[in-house]
């Protein structure tokens, strides 16, 4: 009954905080002389998010991005995992590799993206590789950070057990790194959003970076908003899908008492 | 709560504060009117004649101060239709385009009376008229902006449609995709891609778009509040500007000194190149009479956005801009 109770709550909050912000905006832009091209109202929004819902044009563009979004993020997560695994366990390798690691994470995604469309040419290869990039460090320092935090005991108890590398693996590493490596996958997914976008905001002529460029060019802010809303909402959709992910993939955990670094049985 | 109360006021203050509206006023004698002109670009050679006006003292003259503003031509163009800033640098397309979003602009200044896009392609391509684009994969910065309607404009005049070539976006690497291979041909500037190109030593082909028709190109805009409130400002303005030009015309040489001053890394640059720069910038511009934008390059391009669908409706051009500035 309490549950309930909870999510009716939470039900209840989330519309308040909705409906206030949209009475703030319609207000705000019903009572200033503010013109539209330079900041919509609601309604102006909502006509065009139609329009562009009917037409079948948002969909497309939608699909083209989260293509990219996804294709990113399937990269980055493999080259993050696979680094990661390789620098949490080596310290040479750490030491050769990180000069280089933490160099390339100063460098501006947006800087680079320019020099990917001449190196990977115009098509979706270059966005894939912006978001995968913009993915990369935060799942990376989160496996590190995952593997390093396994006890020397556990791995002890898997040596007088004799399990083999595969098992220690999959049986200790793999569980045990998993909650940190899930806050790292969070953040990077929508870091994976911000990727693609920049990709597409230098050099695309699909994706809903396009479509905020065009709606730019066009003088025409209600297609830039639609775009951004359906990128925000995009974003939340993949953070969604990695919380439920994280409640499914450590459920064990819970039932265990919480302790993160308990060995899956 | 009570936190969360006052973020949002001081949100609504801002907000306000934001759309408070123009706040430039008529200046006082000997007094210097400040105005912001967003330029479109990066500070670039191309904008000589803004630059020697500022330095020969033409503005000042005028009564005005200037200051230069790079951030994008849309924004500088929305900015001078909320009547936030006065004016701005843009090319010709963007009029009707605004205009026919709502946006109360008027270009009372030609800059360029040639429309300075072009498709340039390695010799070997043999691509010499707008037709023989058929079946080439072709790069431009995006299906948007200056390059995107010269592009259509000039597959108009050769009876193509876009679908019979490919068009690849690839932001503004032109110089790049072109001398890799991975586009048969570029949309750039005239006075900037080829000029860049040949200095590297490739053997290219131009066809410029204002051989084929007459568009309206770079210029200035301004709004019609400050038009019908403050013409003598305009006046001022566009009076400056056409000294600068004017001079940067009959000093190539000086004009390009001057745009050391203001263009960062000039100085180390190759000096051939962009003195070539600056030269094929000066052969595009409004000299005969300075200033003068032709009704007929206003109906071509109102004409070629319609055919793009970059405009839903026509709109009334003579409300778009006006020559009673130019002399």
């Amino acid at each position: 009954m309490n549950d309930l109770l909870d999510i009716v709550k939470k039900i209840g909050f989330f519309l308040f905080s909705i409906i206030l912000g949209w009475l703030l905006w319609l207000g705000f832009t019903t009572f200033s002389d503010i013109p539209s091209f330079i900041f919509p109202g609601p309604k102006d929004v909502w006509d065009k998010f139609l329009s562009v819902l009917n037409n079948g044009s948002l969909f497309f563009h939608t699909m083209i991005t989260l293509q990219e979004v996804l294709l990113g993020l399937i990269l980055g997560l493999g080259t993050a995992i696979v680094t990661g695994y390789f620098l949490a366990k080596s310290r040479l390798v750490e030491r050769v590799l990180a000069p280089y690691i933490v160099a390339s994470q100063s460098i501006p995604v947006v800087a680079i993206a320019p020099l990917l469309v001449i190196w990977l040419g115009p098509g979706i290869l270059s966005k894939i590789l912006t978001s995968a990039l913009i993915v990369f460090f935060p799942v990376l320092v989160n496996t590190i950070v995952g593997l390093r935090s396994v006890p020397e005991e556990l791995y002890d108890l898997m040596k007088s057990l004799q399990a083999s590398p595969w098992q220690r693996i999959f049986k200790l590493e793999i569980p045990a790194a998993m909650p940190v490596f899930l806050g790292g996958l969070r953040i990077g997914a929508t870091l994976a959003v911000i990727g693609a976008v920049v990709g597409e905001f230098v050099a695309a002529d699909k994706g809903l970076g396009f479509l905020v460029n065009v709606g730019r060019g066009l003088y025409d802010t209600s297609l830039v908003f639609v775009a951004v809303f359906t990128l925000v909402i995009l974003a939340i959709g993949l953070y969604g899908s990695v919380v439920f992910l994280e409640s499914r993939v450590l459920s064990w955990q819970k039932k265990n008492g919480d302790h993160s670094t308990s060995v899956r049985r | 709560m009570k936190k969360f109360f006052l973020v949002l006021i001081v949100l609504l203050v801002l907000f306000l504060s934001a759309c408070s509206g123009n706040t430039s006023s008529q200046p006082e004698a000997g007094e210097l009117t400040h105005i912001r002109l967003p330029m479109g670009y990066i500070p670039n050679v191309q904008y000589a004649p803004f630059y020697t006006a500022v330095e020969k003292g033409f503005f000042t003259e005028e009564g005005i101060e200037l200051e230069f503003d790079y951030s994008y031509e849309t924004d500088g163009v929305a900015l001078v239709g909320a009547n936030e800033l006065q004016f701005s640098v843009v090319s010709g397309e963007q009029v009707p385009i605004a205009r026919a979003e709502g946006l109360p602009i008027v270009y009372v200044m030609a800059w360029y009376e040639k429309y300075p896009v072009a498709v340039i392609s390695m010799t070997d391509q043999n691509i010499h008229i707008p037709e023989d684009l058929a079946g080439k994969r072709v790069g431009l910065p995006g299906l948007f902006g200056a390059n995107y309607v010269g592009l259509r404009a000039l597959l108009g005049a050769g009876n193509l449609q876009e679908s019979d070539l490919t068009l690849d976006s690839i932001g503004f690497n032109q110089v790049e995709i072109l001398a890799s291979g991975t586009d048969e041909a570029v949309v750039g500037y005239i006075a900037n891609e080829p000029v860049q190109l040949k200095a590297q030593g490739y053997d290219i082909d131009v066809i410029l778009v204002a051989d084929y028709l007459d568009l309206v190109s770079n210029g200035i805009i301004t709004n019609e509040i400050t038009l019908s409130e403050n013409p003598a400002l305009v006046q001022r303005m566009v009076s400056a500007i056409l000294k600068g030009i004017q001079y940067a015309v009959e000093n190539p040489e000086e004009a390009f000194e001057i745009c050391k001053i203001y263009v960062e890394g000039l100085e180390d640059a190759d000096q051939e190149v962009q003195m070539e720069v600056l030269r094929e910038s000066i052969k595009l511009y409004q000299t005969d009479p300075y200033g003068y934008s032709h009704p007929d390059a206003w109906a071509n391009m109102q004409d070629v956005l319609i055919r793009m669908e970059l405009m839903k409706k026509e709109i009334n051009l003579e409300d778009a801009y006006t020559n009673d500035f130019s002399r």
